[in-house]
């Protein structure tokens, strides 16, 4: 899988942003793969692992705006994981695989292609 | 067991430009189980959907792939088309080669294409067939309340044929603010025969819910009423609790607008101020007047409105010199700036200023001081009444009744979490309404727009006492749960509870009537014991394993 | 229920809130629309998310238009007005005129290529705005050459899926309705009526639909004139709400100035925003705690300027009187964002004369009581929305719920009398 960026889209929001996207032909960085979930919240710790396993260089998730989640608490919940994940992740010395979580609604299309372009430049800048 | 899986290409009329085509059907005939490929340009029109029929009942297809545009869109007509061809409509999945590929990066994306086929047909490969069902629910609805706003929701309820409940904890119905009646001109009186009068409303005061469980459609509801304890079975809830308010002085709530004058000099509330206009026997008419508002509190549509009112009244029964104090008059809502109008007309004074005004008793009358904003100056008034400004609060026993329900509440503690996908009415769980006052809005034209709102969504849910559910879509497996409770306590829906199996152990049994389908519970299962169809851990697994370099 | 069917006209977020509840419960919902897209205004307003969401509903909104759009019970008519309405409740007769579309909406990949060679100016072919929905170009006949007399195809030769016909004409069509659903919206207030104010004359002068769009479009903001990021902006409340001619608050600008002011703080916070006000309208669910933080990050001046003047640097002199100071001021901003209101729609006396509908002293539709505001004089037409009077996006989703609720109730009596019940 070498550099890729597996995005978990919450089918709420960030799904319907990336084809919004796509449908303005804003263009990002082909190398990116996502995966649709029905909330931010479903993501578990062991997805997000197996993808770095697979040789992704980066994962993202991707839910509703803080206060917007269709399911009241999945977006804080995937925000929790994502920030444990990268602690058992510099815990276990594994270093310069970021895992990020965003927050966009469906009509936000720039947003999503910030949050593609913003992970990629971190995986530049750590030399990946 | 390798089934047959059909991968249905499509280039949307030539909309897809950059996918070399001929080389996708090329690897994707090679995935392990794909029996079939083939390219069209119109899946998603009508011919292209019958064809499809045909190609899966003739090569006996039992999985679909569809790769073309965004499942956003397409997905139930594609699930349509399985069922038509005899497959359950769960054995599919969508690769978006379109919005997400093609119109999404420049150049050649056929590697990219590829990769995507591949994840869809490895997580086809592993789904799982569900069906749907239609479970009956119970038709019936319990109202909370006993006011304006439950009133005229069990009538219109009953309009359309719900046999409804109203609980109401006081010994009787109508006990709403007075000034409502007096703002407003409609009649409590004729409204309270006319659901006393329906045959399918049943009223219980001096009556309090003591415990609910359940879920949309089989609520389980424990009443007592003076003394006694009744147990009720309904479909739905409604909760039309109303607010309360309080005299705010000093900044600071201190006295509840039910209490009498204190110290001696004459501040009152608004709704003290109505039964004023109203007291034919009153001894002597206040001369001067002066009213506050909208300085301790942003939401002050209410005081604006009873305000303006009673400041309009006051001006035409007694010829009174009024002065409002205020910081601003808010005005959005039907009608109000055109009372604002008419009360300026009227002569009403209105003094605007920053700060809230200080007041003193002097000689028996209240002193009010206050900076005006466009005089720049101080002013000083001494009259014989103050309406004290008010703070629209969440009723009595808001908090009690939102963990009975296990409901959440917003910042200031009335009913409906803010987040704005549950408005105007709903709930986070399927079955439970929000009405008017107690979710914080107090306008009469919001009200009535809630009320006709939760009406139209009860009778949508209970009118044909059946609702179709996808069957154990989302499912605790009772030999794997260890009843650790985590997923009740984590379900934002309250979908799930405790149920008792084969005779001793008790497991999580999750509603497929109240489940909403986000997977929170199967992410948080420390068992692993959720499966949610579709999005099982091995099937977002297969989807990660299939990305990688081709 | 037995089978219904109902006409929903407009499908602005009333309308589709209105048509959704009515096809979940198994009604045959035509959705008219006069313009090519549907959704209305609300449909192209941007997200103001912050670091949380700021609670605009514009998310709302577009889930919504999409539920309606793949919604089997739902019908749409585009480009379509009513001719004539003859009949009553639970037996309209609507004719129907639809205008062509010359852009094959289900043809259309959005390529864009017919709008690069369009040679007319301001061009005749063009998206209507992001996410637009149907997602199609549409072909303006009143900007079209071809239209005028000239003889050009450049567009259809463009055009790879061969989406583009000229020789169309309207249509006719009849439809059986039991009831009736009016929700037309309502225009936008034309901030050039203020002519002192400079819009349509300064390129940096805005109104709150503008910036909504230009977010939507883009993303973020820069100045029209320059394309840097605005250093000092202003708002100016109350355009064409709360004066001689619109005697009633519009209920959505003090509310949408804030959260887009909030939006570009937090994606510029060096930006300077001022407000300037009358009353700020502050009051409603969950947003105290906004207008909390706004109070410390922008500046809030009561009174409403009357003039502003470009100088010749560019820059936007606003004269107003400063209430504290009790004297004229003149502040310089490089943008200024009008917040205008809503106004009732100037063709609504068309729809009102065919539909035999009355409109209210202000030129909204008027209710027959103001205890129900959305039943009309006419039995089997019902009011949602905006074109009722100024609602902002969940109380229009409200109305719309309400409307289809009373419609519901009106049909279910009107049917157990006709079963002699």
């Amino acid at each position: 899988m070498n550099g890729c960026i597996v995005a978990f889209c919450c089918e709420h929001s960030a799904y319907p942003a990336a084809d919004l996207a796509g449908k303005l032909r804003l263009h990002y960085p082909e190398n990116l793969r996502v995966i649709r979930v029905p909330c931010a919240g479903r993501v578990d710790v062991i997805h997000i692992l197996k993808a770095f396993e697979n040789g992704a260089a980066a994962v993202l998730v991707l839910g509703c705006e803080d206060g917007a989640c269709h399911h009241i608490t999945g977006n804080t919940r995937a925000k929790e994981r994502v920030k444990y994940c990268n602690m058992l992740l510099k815990e276990v010395k594994v270093d310069g695989r970021p895992v990020a979580m965003f927050n966009l609604s469906p009509n936000a299309p720039h947003k999503f292609v910030r949050a593609v372009n913003e992970i990629t430049k971190i995986i530049k800048e750590s030399g990946r | 067991m390798e089934t047959k899986i059909g991968v249905f290409l499509c280039n949307c009329g030539g909309a897809i430009n950059n996918i070399d085509f001929d080389a996708v059907v090329k690897k994707v005939a090679k995935f392990p189980g794909v029996t079939y490929v083939n390219l069209s340009s119109n899946l998603c029109l009508k011919e292209g959907r019958e064809k499809m029929i045909s190609c899966i009942r003739e090569e006996n297809i039992e999985r679909v792939v569809v790769a073309a545009c965004s499942p956003e869109f397409q997905e139930h007509i594609f699930r349509e088309v399985l069922e038509k061809a005899g497959l359950n409509g769960h054995l599919f999945s969508m690769a978006n080669i379109r919005e997400q590929c093609s119109w999404a990066h420049d150049g050649d994306v056929t590697m990219k294409a590829v990769e995507l086929v591949k994840m869809a047909v490895n997580k086809v490969r592993l789904l799982q067939p569900v069906e749907k069902k239609e479970l009956p629910v119970n038709r019936e609805v319990l109202v909370l309340g006993g006011g304006f706003s439950a009133i005229n929701t069990a009538l219109q309820l009953s309009r359309v044929g719900l046999r409804t409940t109203l609980l109401e904890k006081e010994a009787a119905l109508g006990t709403g603010p007075e000034e409502l009646e007096s703002f407003y001109g409609f009649d409590t009186g004729s409204m309270i025969s006319a659901v006393e009068g329906d045959e399918n409303i049943e009223v219980l005061t001096s009556a309090q819910m003591m415990a609910v469980e359940g879920k949309i459609g089989d609520f389980s509801v424990r009443i007592k009423k003076e003394g006694e304890e009744i147990s009720r079975k309904y479909g739905a809830i409604v909760l039309a609790t109303g607010y309360q308010t309080a005299l705010a002085l000093d900044s600071e709530p201190k006295l509840r607008a039910k209490d009498v004058a204190i110290s001696g000099i004459n501040i009152v509330s608004q709704e003290q101020f109505c039964r004023m206009l109203r007291n034919s026997s009153l001894e002597t008419e206040p001369k001067t007047i002066g009213f506050m508002f909208d300085f301790s509190d942003e939401n002050s549509r209410f005081t604006t409105l009873a305000t303006l009112n009673n400041a309009l009244e006051a001006k035409k029964k007694w010829g009174s010199e009024i002065y409002v104090f205020y910081k601003s008059v808010k005005v959005d809502s039907e009608g109000m700036e055109k009372l604002y109008q008419e009360a300026r007309d009227c002569g009403v004074v209105f003094l605007k200023s920053e700060a809230p005004p200080r007041i003193t008793a002097e000689n028996g009358r209240v002193k009010i001081e206050a900076k005006d904003v466009f005089l720049g100056e101080d002013i000083i008034l001494a009259c014989d009444v103050l309406v004290a400004e008010e703070l629209y609060l969440p009723a009595e026993g808001a908090e009690n009744l939102s963990s009975l329900l296990s409901i959440r509440r917003d910042s200031r503690g009335f009913f409906q979490d803010e987040n704005v996908h549950l408005y105007p009415v709903g709930s986070e769980k399927k079955g439970i309404f929000f009405i008017g006052g107690c979710r914080g809005d107090l306008d009469l034209g919001r009200v009535l727009a809630d009320i006709s709102s939760v009406v139209m969504k009860v009778h949508e849910l209970l009118s044909s006492g059946k609702i179709l559910v996808a069957v154990e879509r989302v499912k605790a497996d009772p030999q794997k749960c260890v009843a650790c409770l985590t997923c009740i306590r984590v379900c934002p829906h309250g979908a799930i509870q405790l149920v008792r199996v084969d005779g001793s152990k008790e497991v999580a049994e999750i509603s497929d009537l109240a489940c909403d389908a986000c997977g929170i519970c199967a992410a948080i299962c420390p068992a692993k014991a959720i499966e949610f169809q579709g999005y099982r851990d091995e099937e977002i697994l297969a989807q990660i394993e299939a990305i990688q370099e081709l | 229920m037995e089978s219904k069917n109902v006409l929903v006209v407009g499908s602005g977020i009333s309308g589709v809130a209105s048509a959704l509840e009515l096809a979940n419960e198994g009604v045959s919902v035509y959705l008219l629309e006069k313009e090519a897209v549907i959704g209305g205004h609300s449909a192209s307003f941007c997200c103001k998310a912050t670091d949380i969401c700021s609670k605009c509903s514009a998310c709302v909104v577009f889930d919504k238009i999409k539920e309606a759009v793949i919604h089997p019970q739902i019908k749409l008519l585009t480009n379509s007005t009513i001719r004539r309405l003859s009949g009553e409740l639970g037996n309209f007769r609507v004719e129907i005129i639809q205008q062509p579309q010359y852009v094959d909406e289900e043809k259309c990949i959005a390529c864009g290529l017919c709008t690069e060679v369009c040679p007319a100016d301001p061009k005749a072919i063009y998206l209507p705005f992001a996410g637009a929905t149907p997602f199609s170009y549409i072909l303006d006949e009143g900007l079209c050459l071809r239209f005028r007399g000239e003889r050009c195809d450049l567009c259809q030769r463009s055009c790879p899926t061969k989406a583009i016909e000229f020789e169309l004409k309207p249509k006719e069509r009849e439809l059986n309705v039991d009831a009736i659903i009016v929700a037309t919206g309502f225009d936008v207030f034309d901030a050039r009526e203020k002519g002192s104010l400079g819009y349509g004359r300064y390129p940096n002068v805005l109104t709150g639909l503008d910036l909504e769009q230009v977010f939507t479009r883009e993303g973020y903001l820069r100045l029209p004139t320059n394309g840097k990021e605005p250093r000092n902006i202003a708002f100016i409340q109350c355009i064409g709400s709360r004066d001689e001619g619109h005697g009633y608050c519009s209920q959505v600008c003090c509310k949408y100035a804030m959260k887009l002011a909030g939006l570009i703080n937090y994606q510029n916070p060096d930006t300077q925003v001022t407000i300037f006000y009358i009353d700020l309208q502050t009051a409603g669910k969950g947003f105290a705690q906004f207008y909390e933080k706004y109070k410390e990050s922008m500046r809030f001046v009561r009174g409403v300027p009357v003039e502003i003047l470009q100088t010749l640097s560019g820059e936007l002199e606003v004269r107003f009187e400063d209430i504290y100071q009790g004297k004229v001021c003149r502040d310089t901003f490089d943008l200024v964002v009008l917040s205008v209101g809503i106004s009732p729609r100037k063709n609504s006396w068309d729809l009102a004369r065919i539909l035999g509908v009355n409109l209210a002293d202000d030129g909204f539709f008027d209710v027959r009581d103001p205890l129900g505001s959305n039943e009309t004089n006419v039995d089997g037409i019902f009011l949602a929305g905006t074109c009722q009077g100024p609602k902002d996006i969940p109380d229009s989703i409200a109305h719309g719920i309400a409307a289809a609720s009373k419609a519901t109730q009106v049909l279910a009596e009107s049917a157990s009398q006709r079963r002699g019940n």
